[in-house]
């Protein structure tokens, strides 16, 4: 049968609960379903204020089946620093510390602990999950929203003027081990980034597309295929960065018209004809880029990371130095 | 074994000697030795902990949250703003009930920048939930940094401890060093009752509707009102152990007088040589010094002032000010001791002195008294010596 | 020490941190939604289109399974014909094909034929009901007849069939040329349903032979399937001019095995199956063909590869024409004089009526082959049946006005189709059967028959329908309840064809089809519109993880957990979950 059956690539173990309290058709639970299925029980998630904070449930319960630490808002990649330098403290190598956390505490307010952990190369998974405003707080516009979009801080009669903030280029430029792009429209590519993130070491950025059905004013039930649009018609592509050096696409990308996929959301119905010329070109640009960059990847070789522990030092390597591989 | 030493070398001893397992702090004049230190200690394996080097204080306190959660023993340090960045992650140490030690040394706010002691860092921080404890020398330094560590893990409390900027930070002083297998004796490795642990997993800190949140809260404050028992059963401890101890309160020569000072940080010392030099002219001058301000040791100064009988009027000496009100030790005081009887409460002059690093000479503690003997009730909450309007 | 704090009625024991002590499975979000989900099998478009009523989705669906030989007694329970269909049915299941928009429709045509021939190879057990002491006679063996035929047998009953000719198939064999449908194909199908114990008698003209009134006695129900023979006059002069035929009487000659001559240069006027049978056989007797036609190519009723065929083979088309007059030379049709027309307004058939230009053009031919149409010759029954000037009327179920008489195919005044004709057989056995059981059965019975508003199963009838349906309901899955998202592009397998030089150079089957493995990985295209084929999208794709395999098959979603959002209905790569209203 011509069905590409994505049973097949999905793990069954579920660690997220229902009940949870996600919006209808919201992508993040989705996203997380997804995340923990490749990255099984042994995983401490640390989660900033987001929407996921409310998602996950109340005290005392809790949907997801891992510990969760819930975190100050700027404070994820630093939380996670701290986890982590318990955790190998206690030989716990192999468990992975995540940092799920929303647009709103990755590209704003966020962005500062995030860098800093980066730049130390702390050996932690960093997931944000984008659904291009502060949702959680009612909708309000974040670096990480599109030009154009209404949101409740960007009224339509002067809706969001600059471009989204290139998150994935500021990644790359600290050129840590692996920064990606997912989104659950394409959730068997997401596993497997997961599942290759979560065999490397170092800081590992994962950025997902989440669409919002309240905040981009869509059907409860569009989020999947509107997550699919955002790929094809390269608003998101999909893409991987190594070492920052190497990048490369992870599937084809049609290029279809970005039209269809604002105008099936609430937050661009103001669009005029010229707007919606300038995404578009706006797309184009950045694509040709993109192509750029991937091309000139393979003219960069991968060079070793030297140790730079003495030989003589004792036992405790202290985190401070960068970490042979495997450690 | 004694050494003469730094008050900034002398916490990254007391953190060695506590065996932390994870630092992470960011550096700031006057606290840049501690992390200094800890590094060498870290580099050359006599502390073996991580040291994690972020890129800021807020993140400094978030890491060591984040280790504390997950069990270990957690240490940072900071000062005046380096403080005041990690002011909300301050709440969320103490709300998370997280028995973090952290050293701030004492120093002043901007604008205009101000590297010098005073204490308006600290005590403006006196509503996050954490233990505050004031040093006076750096032999109490030592001590209180490894106590801190006993008393946050008892109560699951926060302990702050503080040391004046350049006068202890960077002034050398004799200290002998604990032995190490003795404190091991005295504070074993942490055994953390709740932490983040994937064969037993939680969610750490969920949202708390109104009808749970007073409780916590209320739990917390019972933690902090246990800290002066437990505070004085550690330090009856580290007595027997080490031989010495030093109180929430201290009185000196106060018994028969009917001044008495109250001090803190290093002020106390040359509080203590006026003390002296006054009692041989025959004067009724007595001292307070108070380490434990948070929480406020009420109890301890009420029946202290109960006890000693005879003190018609007190003179505190605040190095703070809390703008639009008064010294900050004084205004406390003054609230502790509003429930003592007509005949039991003194006359509180609260002087304001020492502001951004302004020396604090026997002199001035002088003019102090002199005022303070002078009126008979103070012309004005607060009271500032040596300022030149 | 601190006071107890003052415990209000309910306060209860509070832990120093906040730490979880349970899941969220204690909080029912189920009652936030005011949609709810459902798995409803659906009825996929070619069910729907399908004029003879075959579970087309359903073999397909069975093939994919490996059970071949179940999905051929699946389409032999519907259609007895099946390698006939399979090479000249129009295919109405095609163009409703939810496919067409990804990349092409599943050639639907090309799997009948392969199990039609399979079924051959490896035929299906004879199924019959429990016998009936009851007789049906059927008068015409052509699709409508040898249907109606077929189902009374394995309804259980005995069946004559009446066939005038000399040979069983009506148009199948008169009208259709041997380079479409090869005899031998024909009679094997035919012979599989004689050997369900219908007997054909063929040289017998009911009405002349045996008269009407006979049957009415010796039958308990007559079944009248005697198409449409006659063709329609243009009505211009010169139609009567040697050499000016009705393109039937042209094909009955040819199919029947002679090879007239038909002159250099053959016109054919009309643009349905009639007219491309007449054009590509007169190009196989050697002559250049032009076919005239009123309206343009789209308007065209024939069915579209007979016209690429006719094109690819070389036949000339001259669209927005038509004949005014033929005119003679030596005693034979020598020209026809034409008017150009051009497309005006639409008229009752749905298309652009032509409209005279007033300008004229003159093609020469030596034969010209007129096929704008047939009609039925409506026989002087035993008594008054009505009828519309088009055909007999029938009812639902065949009926006429007249009791025991019923009709099907292009007798009546229904769709002319091959494929149509075997429905309205099927519909005349039940109706038969119905009536001679004397069960009263309603509308809401008959449409529990059909797949949505299309033609009735007579599986269904007999309740042996062998598939499983999960709460079927009867609405048609339309392209946008299909979701993409989960298919591979597989281009459509094409049928191998003889190219134009071996085509027109005899009457050797045309289409060759595809081989049977070629067409077996062509029914695995199939989307199986509305129906659940367990591929887990709906369990993935829910963001509450409220799907789940339910322990004897299929999905149970948790109605206390989901929220109602539809994902798993608009993710569902078929269409097979329905969100309704929901109700406490």
């Amino acid at each position: 049968m011509s069905q590409v059956r994505i049973d097949e690539c999905i793990p069954t173990g579920e660690l997220l609960t229902s009940g949870h309290l996600a919006c209808p058709g919201c992508a993040a639970p989705l996203a997380m379903r997804l995340a923990l299925k490749a990255l099984g029980p042994n995983t401490i998630v640390v989660m900033p204020a987001c929407c996921f904070t409310i998602i996950a449930g109340p005290w005392p319960q809790s949907s997801l089946q891992v510990p969760v630490y819930h975190a100050g808002f700027a404070t994820g990649p630093a939380v996670a620093s701290g986890v982590r330098a318990a955790l190998d403290l206690q030989g716990k190598h192999d468990t992975t510390v995540m940092v799920w956390v929303g647009d709103g505490g990755t590209f704003d307010i966020g962005l500062q602990s995030l860098s800093g952990a980066a730049e130390r190369n702390e050996n932690i998974l960093y997931v944000c999950y984008d659904n291009e405003a502060y949702m959680n707080t009612g909708i309000q516009r974040s670096s990480a929203t599109p030009w154009g979009a209404w949101t409740t801080t960007t009224p339509a009669q002067f809706p969001e003027s600059t471009n989204k903030k290139d998150i994935l280029g500021i990644m790359a430029a600290h050129g840590i081990p692996y920064a990606a792009t997912a989104t659950v429209g394409y959730p068997v590519d997401l596993i497997e980034k997961f599942t290759r993130a979560k065999g490397m070491r170092g800081t590992r950025f994962l950025h997902l597309l989440s669409p919002c059905p309240p905040g981009w004013k869509c059907g409860d039930d569009e989020g999947i295929e509107l997550a699919r649009m955002a790929v094809q018609n390269r608003v998101f592509p999909m893409l991987e960065i190594e070492e920052g050096e190497r990048w490369r696409l992870t599937m084809d990308h049609a290029g279809d018209p970005v039209e269809p996929y604002l105008r099936r959301q609430g937050r661009f119905r103001h669009l005029n004809a010229e707007q919606v010329a300038h995404i578009q070109t706006g797309i184009d640009r950045r694509w040709v880029a993109l192509q750029r960059r991937v091309a000139m990847s393979g003219e960069h070789a991968l060079s070793a990371v030297p140790s730079a522990v003495p030989s003589a030092a004792p036992s405790a390597a202290p985190s401070s130095a960068p970490q042979p591989a495997g450690v | 074994m004694k050494k003469v030493m730094v008050g900034n070398h002398a916490v990254a001893w007391g953190v060695r000697l506590a065996r932390v397992e994870v630092i992470s702090a960011y550096p700031i004049t006057p606290q840049t030795q501690v992390v200094e230190k800890l590094s060498e200690m870290c580099a050359d394996g006599t502390l073996a902990a991580r040291f994690i080097k972020v890129e800021s204080e807020h993140s400094a306190m978030a890491a060591v949250i984040g280790a504390s959660a997950t069990g270990v023993r957690a240490f940072t340090a900071s000062s005046s703003h380096g403080l005041l960045y990690m002011h909300e992650m301050l709440h969320w140490a103490a709300g998370g009930r997280h028995p973090i030690v952290m050293a701030d040394v004492n120093r002043a706010i901007g604008p205009g920048w101000n590297i010098w002691t005073d204490q308006n860092d600290s005590l403006s921080q006196r509503d996050t939930g954490w233990v505050q404890l004031y040093c006076e020398t750096n032999q109490e330094v030592v001590d209180t940094t490894v106590m801190a560590f006993k008393l946050a893990e008892s109560l699951s409390v926060p302990v702050m401890l503080m040391l004046d900027g350049f006068y202890l930070s960077h002034t050398a002083e004799p200290v002998d060093i604990p032995d190490q297998e003795l404190v091991d004796r005295f504070l074993p490795k942490r055994d953390a009752p709740h932490k983040l642990d994937v064969d037993q997993p939680h969610a750490f800190g969920a949202l708390v509707r109104p009808d749970s949140y007073m409780e916590m809260r209320w739990l917390q404050q019972e933690a902090l009102q246990k800290v002066p028992e437990t505070l004085a059963a550690i330090e009856q401890d580290w007595q027997r152990m080490f031989g010495r101890s030093y109180g929430a309160v201290e009185a000196y020569r106060a018994e028969g007088a009917d001044l008495l000072l109250v001090t803190s940080g290093t002020i106390t010392s040359t509080a203590r040589t006026v003390v002296d030099a006054r009692r041989a002219a025959g004067e009724a001058v007595g001292l307070l010094k108070v380490k434990m301000f948070r929480p406020f040791p009420t109890a301890l100064l009420r029946d202290a002032l109960r006890r000693l009988g005879r003190v018609s009027r007190v003179a505190v000496l605040d190095r703070n000010i809390s703008p639009g009100h008064g010294g900050i030790f004084a205004e406390e005081l003054r609230a502790a001791l509003y429930d003592l009887g007509d005949g039991e409460r003194p006359e509180i002059f609260g002087f304001v002195l020492g502001l951004g690093g302004r020396d604090v000479t026997p002199a001035v503690i002088g003019e102090a008294i002199a005022q303070a003997r002078a009126g008979t009730v103070p012309s004005r909450e607060d009271l500032w010596v040596g300022v030149n309007p | 020490m601190p006071e107890s704090m003052p415990t209000t009625s309910g306060a209860r024991a509070v832990p120093p941190v906040a730490m979880s002590t349970m899941s969220t499975l204690v909080t029912h979000t189920g009652s936030w939604k005011y949609l709810r989900p459902a798995y409803h099998d659906r009825v996929a478009p070619c069910n729907a289109r399908c004029p003879v009523g075959i579970d087309i989705e359903g073999y397909l669906n069975l093939i994919l399974e490996g059970r071949v030989d179940e999905a051929r007694d699946l389409l032999l329970a519907e259609n007895p014909l099946p390698a006939v269909t399979g090479r000249v049915c129009h295919h109405p299941c095609e163009t409703a094909c939810n496919r067409r928009a990804l990349d092409g429709a599943v050639a639907i045509h090309a799997v009948e034929r392969a199990l039609g021939d399979l079924a051959h190879e490896r035929p299906a057990p004879v199924v019959k009901g429990a016998p009936r002491t009851e007789r049906v006679a059927v008068v015409g063996s052509g699709p409508a007849g040898l249907a109606c035929a077929y189902h009374l047998a394995r309804f259980g009953y005995g069946v004559t069939v009446f066939e005038a000719e000399r040979a069983p198939g009506g148009m199948l064999r008169l009208g259709i040329p041997e380079y479409r449908l090869p005899r031998a194909v024909l009679d094997r199908d035919i012979a599989r349903i004689a050997a369900h114990g219908v007997e054909i008698s063929c040289g017998v003209r009911i009405g002349t032979d045996v008269s009407w009134r006979d049957l009415t006695g010796r039958f308990q129900a007559v079944c009248v399937a005697t198409g449409a023979h006659a063709s329609r006059a243009l009505g211009v002069s010169g139609e009567t001019l040697p050499g000016v035929r009705p393109g039937l009487a042209f094909l009955r000659d040819v199919n029947g095995g002679a090879r007239p001559d038909l002159g250099r240069r053959v016109v054919v006027v009309g643009g349905g199956n009639t007219a491309m049978d007449c054009a590509r056989s007169a190009l196989r007797l050697g002559a250049q063909v032009t076919v005239v036609y009123r309206r343009t190519r789209d308007e065209m009723p024939a069915i579209r590869e007979e016209v690429e065929d006719a094109l690819h083979e070389g036949v000339q088309f001259v669209f927005l024409a038509t004949p005014l007059e033929f005119t003679a030379a030596n005693s034979r049709v020598h020209a026809i004089v034409c008017e150009r027309m051009a497309l005006g307004e639409t008229d009752a058939s749905g298309r652009r009526r032509p409209v005279p230009t007033g300008e004229r053009f003159t093609l020469e031919a030596e034969t010209v082959l007129t096929a704008i149409g047939e009609s039925a010759a409506l026989e002087n029954f035993f008594g008054d049946v009505d009828d519309s000037g088009a055909g007999l009327t029938v009812d639902a179920l065949g009926g006429t006005s007249r009791g025991a008489l019923y009709a099907g195919g292009d007798v009546t005044d229904l769709e002319r189709t091959v494929a149509d004709a075997l429905g309205a057989g099927k519909r005349s056995a039940i109706g038969i059967d119905r009536h001679l059981r004397q069960h009263a059965g309603d509308t809401q019975e008959l449409n529990a028959l059909r797949f949505a508003s299309g033609n009735l199963s007579a599986a269904r009838w007999m309740q042996r329908d062998p598939v499983r349906r999960i709460d079927p309901v009867n609405d048609m899955v339309g392209v946008d309840d299909v979701n993409f998202a989960s298919y591979r592009k597989v281009p459509r397998h094409d049928d191998t064809r003889l190219d134009s030089e071996g085509a027109r150079g005899g009457f050797d089957e045309v289409n060759a089809g595809l081989t049977t493995a070629a067409a077996m990985d062509e029914a695995r295209r199939c989307l199986n519109c509305g129906v659940c084929t367990e591929c887990d999208v709906c369990l993935i794709f829910c963001p509450d993880a409220a799907i789940t395999h339910a322990a004897d098959g299929g999905y149970t979603i948790a109605l206390d957990y989901c929220k109602g959002c539809g994902v798993c209905a608009a993710e569902c790569p078929r269409g097979a979950i329905t969100m309704t209203q929901d109700r406490p």
